[in-house]
């Protein structure tokens, strides 16, 4: 009798949970102005805002997830969150493990920071210590382009890799342009933007897990539903500079 | 919400001789900076900042800003992963020792089995062992009840079996298999030193109390277990100095503990919208995490002096 019970009362709080499950969106929480931690202690930025608005637009629940950058698409299959919301770039090699909803930002292209001082030659790159952040498309990128003559070091963060270009340790980093604008604007000339424009990427979407069709038809919709009304470019508007609107 | 904290810049490095980040901290220098306190999330006190000056009052704010306020009360995770782990060592040390010290040999062999291999296995290797896999075994038993087998089959090769399995971890969650964990590690030490403790109890006495006519069980817990604590207790004192430092790693568990704050507060930052500009601090975090660390052992030293005197009171100390 006792099992009985302890079973049903096992499979009510299953199915219960199951009826009023919230989303659990996963970010990292180091990536400015996409997501960061703001001084409150919360997580604010680009994507906090929007992922807020999409669950508002799909009536989800949605809570955040904070979780560091290297285990964000292990720990999104293990079911820890249901959404990677993280500036993610949609890429084929991430779309044989997991799902991506359309692009809520448009492809950004990649740059390359330097010293402000610094001139590297472009064209005839080798012997440069290359800082990327660890698997970014970036890192892929730098390794299959630069990786013959130079080296290329991986950070745990994007701000590391900046730390180590400011304190001389790198010579170029190449990330996100929406990434490092603002960084090089503040940086009162001591970084400046070099080289070519990489277009790497098919533009920022959330990820998710294969089977979850159900969550991506809901996100998708109020992903068109932002970008039809143009609130989703007045967010980009508010928050990168210059912006990358649709 | 972007403009208004466009003036978080420490006073400390205005004048600083780093060139990068002379330019870079100038920039968004405040000409005036009365209306400071807005873009800490906390209010610094405005009396304070009459009295002891603007740069008081300024670090008054970046350190009572909300993410410095969660730094803050993360301490707890590690005093209770401490507190709750050395309790559950010390259940699982009593029970160790008494396998060590069973009649019955399979029993004997288990505990030296338990002791010996969880010493041997390096704490942190153990940490990131046991919570996956208990959470991986609570899935599977899960998902052997909820899983339909098209389920499975549409998961093929991915884990859990099906999502209805998949049980979440939240904080609370790592924190107990933490203290799990860390009672399991260094219930084995402990269990070590309570044998030893129990071995090192004067034979003598205890067949001087039989011969006074105390039954076999009154021998056990009224001589031995009783005097045995005062030979344990340097031990114990020992492997709990063990747990404390250990009590760093529960951030490999994704508890947002000390060290993990320490780390995302000392990350360099270098947008105004992201709170204060500065280059990579986290030494100066991590200085802080050091002081508490050397606190903790401090009073744990003071603990433990009190403790041997009161366990010895009464009891002849006998070489």
């Amino acid at each position: 009798m006792k099992h009985i019970l302890l079973a049903a009362a096992f499979a009510a709080a299953m199915t219960g949970g199951a009826a009023a499950q919230t989303v659990r969106l996963g970010t990292e929480g180091a990536y400015a102005p996409w997501n960061f931690v703001n001084d409150a202690g919360e997580v604010d930025g680009f994507e906090i805002e929007l992922g807020n608005e999409l669950c508002v637009r799909a009536a989800l629940e949605c809570e955040w997830v904070v979780n560091e950058w290297d285990t964000i698409i292990p720990n999104l299959l293990a079911g820890n969150y249901d959404a990677i919301i993280a500036g993610m770039s949609i890429t084929d090699e991430r779309k044989e493990t997991i799902d991506f909803s359309d692009n809520y930002y448009p492809p950004d292209p990649s740059k390359f920071a330097v010293a402000g001082d610094s001139a590297v030659d472009f064209d005839a790159m080798s012997g440069l210590k290359i800082g990327v952040q660890g698997a970014t498309i970036q890192a892929a990128y730098a390794e299959a382009t630069f990786g013959a003559g130079n080296t290329i070091l991986s950070f745990e963060t994007a701000d590391q890799s900046i730390a180590d270009l400011s304190a001389g340790n790198v010579d170029v980093v190449l990330a996100d342009g929406g990434y490092l604008d603002p960084i090089v604007n503040a940086s009162g000339g001591a970084l400046k933007i070099a080289g070519p424009d990489v277009m790497i990427g098919g533009g920022v979407g959330a990820g998710l897990r294969k089977d979850d069709d159900e969550l991506e038809g809901k996100l998708n919709a109020a992903i068109a539903a932002m970008k039809a009304d143009g609130s989703l470019n007045e967010l980009i508007v508010k928050w990168f500079d210059p912006p990358n609107t649709f | 919400m972007a403009g208004e904290r466009e003036s978080s810049v420490p006073p400390a490095h205005r004048d600083s001789d780093n060139g990068f980040w002379k330019t870079a901290l100038s920039l968004g220098e405040p000409a005036d900076r009365s209306h400071e306190g807005a873009q800490c999330g906390v209010r610094p006190l405005d009396w304070l900042i009459d009295i002891f000056g603007e740069d008081l009052g300024f670090w008054l704010g970046y350190l009572g800003n909300g993410k410095h306020l969660a730094w803050y009360a993360s301490f707890r995770f590690t005093i209770l992963a401490a507190i709750f782990g050395a309790l559950i060592g010390l259940g699982f040390g009593l029970g160790g020792a008494g396998l060590l010290r069973a009649r019955f040999r399979p029993l004997r062999i288990a505990g030296l089995a338990y002791a010996n291999i969880v010493r041997g296995v390096p704490d942190v290797l153990f940490f990131l062992f046991f919570p996956l896999a208990f959470e991986q075994l609570v899935e599977w038993l899960i998902s052997t009840q909820v899983c339909s087998p098209e389920a499975v089959a549409a998961r093929a090769g991915s884990w859990p079996p099906c999502m209805e399995a998949n049980w979440f971890l939240s904080t609370t969650e790592y924190l107990i298999l933490a203290s799990v964990s860390l009672g399991i590690v260094y219930g084995a030490f402990t269990a070590n030193v309570i044998n030893g403790a129990m071995n090192a109890v004067p034979k003598g006495q205890l067949e001087a109390a039989r011969a006074y006519g105390f039954s076999r069980n009154q021998v056990f817990w009224r001589f031995q277990v009783r005097q045995m604590w005062i030979y344990a207790l340097p031990g114990l004192s020992n492997v709990w100095m063990l747990l404390i430092k250990s009590t760093s790693l529960l951030s490999l568990l994704q508890i947002p503990d000390i060290v993990l704050w320490a780390e995302r507060l000392g990350a360099p930052n270098f947008v105004p919208t992201a709170g204060l500009v500065h280059p990579d601090w986290r030494w100066r975090y991590y200085l802080v995490l050091f002081v508490f660390y050397i606190i903790l052992t401090f009073l744990s030293e003071r603990g433990f002096a009190w403790l041997r005197e009161r366990v010895g009171r009464g009891v002849v100390a006998e070489g």
